[in-house]
Formats: structure tokens, sequence, C-alpha cells
């Protein structure tokens, strides 16, 4: 899923400041799961935010609600209500989220109260790691389902570097070194003639290199299917 | 009640059971009738069935908001003077076998009642190593 942290308070009040009537809204999907802009992060936002104690004059009022996801412009048109007189939308959707709702209801400020941080999975409750960097050209069937772009802290593509040390990385001691995860998961496999074998180099221009990435599923609105 | 609900304009064209990418939707033909049925653990809630229904028939709103499935009532314990909740007289019971003390809930607000279930809960390093509470 897209995971996502909060904003510092100090810099969600800073980035809201002169606005008066402010609407946050939480996003029901990836950031609702990995706690930090669901509904109940939206509630607790807006109430933090309408304490007097972070302003030198009246505090501005806040509301909050939540949208199943903010990244969908249909859903938004039809079930969004911004109350009259709303002045900022303060989102706490993840960076598609934000760019959707600016762009749907320009010229009303969309202010992202999360930084978006990366695609990731929670291996224990509470904590998430990044898992994928989108990058557009899979080779986890090489890799025994550890990818190397992502879990590697230099995104090494073809082996470690010289600072894998006993299985961790150099760069912190308490990260397993991803190339190091590799060999032993496919050794338990029994594929590791699967590093033996010399590849094409990747196509690096889906990960983002030609500019926006787009995906067009055929079939849809009496496009061609496949 | 029923989150994914269709108004009369539905024809039973089959377009939200053919285009559920959840497999959510499906249409039982029995007798003289069809039924589409609608499977909540299933459904992604991605709105594609109403996207796409040439009717405009899904009422997708009782899927984005709907009420509140009872899902167990279970006895509440009071405190003996002041009468306000404590938890469920189950969690009481769980609770009381963990103290060393009995339990009785009577106020000065509940007397060390917060005190005890955050020992409970939340033991500190040097309880957790002594084992208390736990």
């Amino acid at each position: 899923m897209i995971v996502g942290d909060l904003k510092a308070l100090d810099e969600i009040i800073a980035s809201l400041k002169g606005y008066r009537r402010i609407l946050a809204v939480g996003c029901g999907s990836c950031v609702t799961v990995c706690l930090s802009g669901g509904d109940r992060e939206a509630r607790e936002l807006a109430r933090e935010l309408s304490r007097t104690r972070y302003y030198a004059q009246d505090p501005p009022l806040v509301n909050w609600t939540t949208i199943e996801r903010q990244c969908e412009k249909d859903f938004l048109l039809s079930y969004l209500e911004i109350p009259e007189g709303t002045d900022a939308v303060l989102s706490l959707a993840c960076g598609a989220g934000v760019q959707t709702m600016a762009s749907l209801y320009e010229p009303l400020p969309v202010i992202p109260a999360l930084n978006t941080t990366f695609l990731g999975a929670s291996n224990e409750p509470g904590v998430w790691e990044e898992m994928c960097r989108g990058c557009g050209d899979c080779m986890l069937s090489f890799t025994g389902g550890i990818c190397p772009v992502a879990r590697c802290a230099k995104s090494l593509f073809n082996g470690p570097c010289g600072g894998s040390q006993g299985g961790s990385c150099e760069v912190r001691e308490d990260m397993p070194c991803a190339w190091a995860m590799i060999f032993y998961r496919l050794k338990k496999q029994g594929r590791l003639d699967q590093l033996l074998k010399v590849r094409e180099p990747s196509d690096w221009r889906p990960a983002g290199g030609s500019g926006v990435r787009e995906r067009r599923r055929t079939g849809i609105d009496g496009s061609p299917g496949d | 009640m029923s989150y994914f609900q269709v108004n009369d304009q539905c024809n039973g064209c089959l377009a939200c059971v053919q285009n559920c990418p959840a497999n959510a939707l499906q249409a039982i033909d029995q007798g003289p009738a069809r039924t589409l049925q609608h499977n909540m653990t299933r459904c992604a809630r991605c709105g594609n069935c109403w996207r796409i229904c040439p009717q405009d028939a899904i009422e997708f709103q009782y899927l984005l908001r709907n009420k509140w499935d009872d899902v167990v009532k279970l006895q509440l314990d009071r405190c003996e003077v002041c009468g306000e909740t404590l938890y469920t007289l189950a969690y009481g019971q769980g609770l009381a076998s963990k103290l060393p003390t009995a339990l009785k809930p009577l106020c000065a607000k509940h007397k060390a009642g917060p005190e005890l279930l955050a020992q409970t809960h939340f033991p500190t390093k040097a309880s957790s190593a002594k084992g208390e509470n736990t």
C-alpha cells in the first residue's frame, strides 16, 4: 500500500496560515490502513488544529470529513461535500489524492497534511517497510521475491556492494542486505542458478524517466479490449 | 440491511456482475426470477459497478455511508459509588484475575482503577522484568 506520515503540526499550521474555514479530508484507503490519514486521524487533526494555543488570534474553524478514495474524481464530485465558505482543504491523502483534489476544486487551495513516503507492507503491527519503488519492470521472479531496487540502500541491480557484511547493510546495521536476502532465499528455493544468468539491461523508461506514467486499460469506455 | 442497493432502474443486464473486478456480485437465475447478490467481504468499493451501470441504477452512497451492525452485546460493570461505566463484566473478570488483590470499583474516581489498568496493559520495564501483572 501507499504509506504516508503526518507532517509536523507546526508545518501544517504554517501552511494553513490565513485560512479561516478549513475542511480536513481523510482518505479511506491506504492511509487509513497505515494509520496516518484516515477518518480517525482527520478528526484528531481537526480537533488539534482548533485549539487556541497555536494561534495569536482566534483559531480557524476546522471541519472534517472522510471519503473512500481521494484519488478518484467521480467519487469526489458525487460524494464529497465541501461546506460553503470553506477557504482551504487540508488533505490527509497521499500525493495522488492531494493532486486530484487540487485539480478538481481549483482555485480552492488543497494543502497536504501528509508526507507520502513509500509503497510498503506491514510486517508487524504499526511498522511498515518499503517494498516497491514502482520501477515498472518487475524482476522479483529472478530475485526470489525480494526487490533489490527498493530493498537495497543503493538500489544495486546486479549483486551486493562491498559493504555487505554478515548479512547486514553497511548503511544501517539493523537493515539486512537485500542481496544477502536474495541469495539465501534463492538458495532455499534451489534456484541459485538465477543469479548466474546473464540478462538484458533493465528497461528503466517505465521507472519514470519518460515523464508522467500512465496506464490505459483497454476495453473500458468502448476502447478495443485485449 | 444491504450495503449494495439498486434503484428501480435496474433491469438485470448484468453489466455490474461482469465488470466487478472483485467478483463481489453474482446473479442467480432460478425459476421465473433473476436475483442479484452482493458479497460485502469481497467488495473493494472501487465503484466500477456504479461507473459502468448503463441504467444509473446503483445507489453507491450506501456503500460509503451506512448503518452500524450490532456485533455483540456484553454486560457492563459500573462503579458501585458513582455509577460510571468502568468496563464490561467480562473484561473486569479478566482484569481481576491479573491483580493480586480483589478489584473493588469504588470511587474516589474509581480508586486506583486507571493506574491498575495502566499497569496491566502498559507494564513498565521494571514490572515486566519482575513478571508483574502479565
